[in-house]
């Protein structure tokens, strides 16, 4: 399933014309100074697929995708975007891209719609209407000063100017930053109709949740490597919950003893509550459905079943430096 | 695929997008500095006549301590050329398209950069070089155009003023005063580019206006002093009193030439660098 095998180099003909990878990266370093921003990082996305990298800040996410846009340039090790070394790459690559840039910085008086018709201007061609059709969809206003919109409405402006000349690939750090959760939907019901269009996905962020929806492909990445690079159902899996459950009818160690009896189930507290119920919390590692159907028996007055939270779970999982054997060497 | 392939091919695109772009987002600081440039002018000028008659003039420079009058270039105050050099293009006008130049200079990509903004753009479909050189040319014609402004004002004023400035010595100090100005932009262009901050190209472009203007001054003091004459972009520009006696050609393309030198060397600067770390 990993892309991450370095040994097979791939069938980039270096022609533009590669059915094979969107983007491959090989032995990536970079360095700032004395800190390792990226300490040797491959990966393979598949063109026509969502590739998504999650990781906390500083894991390096942000320094890959403008490596790849050629904003910063790699100590060592090349990075191969749409058949075309990104390095000094020029103009004509950058236009099949679309990127989002992690921190996005609007200013100005100029209008959303002025602002888009300029980079329509460098970048396009953009079709008639497409761009009123995206921010129809996202519910942004064209015609306000751009340094008047909100935090949010500037991310939507930002995920119009990636989308509008629909590129060949999507490069999106953070994309869902600053968006309400129904734009969250929205977004990334857009990125699933690029990907069903033909166009690649390499998108980021520090919450699994949004990834997970949309990625075919995950790669961890923490101190500038590659932790582990999965697929969406394999990562899922290995989560962790916490969940809180309240069931009335059943004493706190009958509880216990039904849900310790579960696999993947730890650091399990059951009480008595102030009402007579009993209250358990725990988290829970795997699959959801041997729990579901234990509890089904019970009285449950109230379950909180948490998203699996990436900076407990994943990196927890993977923080032996014995799981760097996945990737790289 | 074949939704990517159906991209339309022929949609109208703005002519110079990247030059077109950096002049329209600062046409407003351009309003406002032709206002404050055009204010300068009929401050000083109209009351030249009245300044200039009898004793008033006489007097003030009698009062002055004579290293000021050399540092304010106000030994040619008799004169309507040297007077309008004095105060307008030496001092007045040469202060504040000093402050647009230098401004102008370290926005465009140190400041630009600082902010986040750059980095977007430089993801689209230019180069950097591009980038540079439609904001390197985008602030030359801001310049020009104040500097036209300007030559516009003395002109109209010359007359009821008394002036008495030639018109094709106004032009050639408008055009070496654009130029001298340009240089301290580019200056400012390229410490922007060389550092990635503001800041830096506030410290270029100001370095080359203020420095420019305390060698003069220094200079104008002593024999012994005069050859801080030689490092200055302001005396070369003003030193031989273009007003009245026409700008140096030759020097006048030097500062075109320097500026376009130095916005190629802020290009293959910016080129080379990391951008927003």
């Amino acid at each position: 399933m990993s892309h991450a095998a370095l040994g097979h180099s791939t069938d980039i003909r270096g022609d533009g014309t590669s059915p094979g990878a969107a983007i491959e990266v090989v032995n990536l370093v970079k360095r700032f100074g004395h800190n390792r921003a990226l300490n040797g990082v491959s990966f393979q996305v598949p063109r026509g697929t969502v590739f998504g990298v999650i990781g906390p800040n500083g894991a390096g996410k942000t320094t890959i995708m403008r490596a790849l846009l050629d904003i910063i340039r790699p100590t060592s090790g090349q990075a191969t975007v749409l058949g075309t070394p990104s390095r000094n790459a020029g103009p004509d690559l950058r236009r099949r891209i679309g990127y989002l840039p992690g921190e996005l910085v609007l200013e100005g008086r100029t209008s959303g719609r002025r602002l888009l018709q300029h980079y329509a201007d460098i970048s396009g061609p953009v079709t008639a209407g497409h761009v009123n059709e995206l921010a129809e969809r996202l519910g942004l206003d064209l015609d306000r000063p751009v340094r008047k919109l909100s935090k949010g409405n500037k991310q939507k402006l930002g995920i119009v100017q990636a989308f509008m000349h629909q590129p060949e690939l999507l490069v999106l750090d953070e994309p869902t930053s600053g968006l309400d959760p129904l734009m969250q939907q929205e977004f990334l019901r857009m990125v699933r109709e690029a990907r069903n269009r033909g166009q690649t996905v390499f998108l980021s962020s520090h919450v699994i949740s949004e990834i997970q929806q949309a990625a075919d492909e995950v790669a961890i990445l923490r101190d500038g490597r590659i932790v582990t690079i999965n697929s969406v159902e394999e990562l899922r899996t290995t989560a962790i919950r916490h969940l809180r459950l309240v069931a009335s009818g059943i004493r706190p160690t009958d509880l216990a003893a039904i849900l310790g009896a579960l696999q993947g189930v730890t650091t399990l507290d059951c009480t008595l509550t102030a009402t007579g119920d009993a209250e358990a919390v725990a988290t829970l590692s795997g699959a959801i459905a041997p729990f579901v159907q234990a509890i089904g028996a019970l009285q449950v007055r109230d379950l909180v079943l948490e998203e699996p939270d990436l900076e407990e779970s994943v990196l927890k999982l993977y923080s032996a430096p014995v799981a760097a054997a996945v990737v790289t060497k | 695929m074949t939704a990517l392939q159906d991209r339309p091919q022929n949609v109208r695109r703005a002519p110079l997008p990247l030059f077109g772009k950096a002049f329209s987002d600062s046409w407003r600081g351009l309003l406002g500095w032709g206002v404050g440039l055009a204010a300068a002018a009929f401050l000083y000028l109209p009351i030249y006549p009245s300044m200039s008659g009898a004793s008033g003039m006489q007097e003030l420079l009698d009062n002055l301590p004579p290293e000021l009058i050399k540092t304010l270039n106000y030994d040619q105050i008799g004169t309507g050329a040297g007077y309008t050099q004095a105060t307008l293009f030496g001092l007045l006008g040469f202060l504040l398209l000093s402050i647009a130049a230098t401004g102008w200079g370290a926005g465009a990509l140190g400041g630009d950069e600082e902010s986040g903004q750059l980095e977007l753009t430089l993801a689209h479909g230019v180069t950097r070089v591009q980038v540079a050189m439609a904001r390197f040319f985008a602030i030359a014609v801001k310049i020009l155009a104040l500097s036209a402004l300007l030559f516009l004002v003395v002109l109209v004023l010359n007359d009821s003023a008394q002036l008495e400035i030639e018109v094709g010595d106004l032009l050639g100090t408008s055009l070496i005063f654009a130029g001298v100005s340009l240089l301290t932009a580019s200056v400012a262009l390229l410490g922007g580019a060389l550092t990635g901050r503001r800041i830096g190209g506030i410290a270029g472009g100001t370095t080359v206006a203020v420095l420019g203007y305390v060698f003069n001054a220094l200079g104008n003091q002593s024999a012994s002093l005069e050859w801080l004459h030689t490092l200055s972009p302001y005396y070369w520009a003003f030193g031989d009193s273009p007003l009245s006696t026409g700008a140096n050609v030759t020097t006048t393309i030097v500062f075109y030439a320097a500026s376009l030198v130095l916005a190629a060397a802020a290009a293959i600067a910016l080129r080379q660098r990391d951008i927003g770390v």
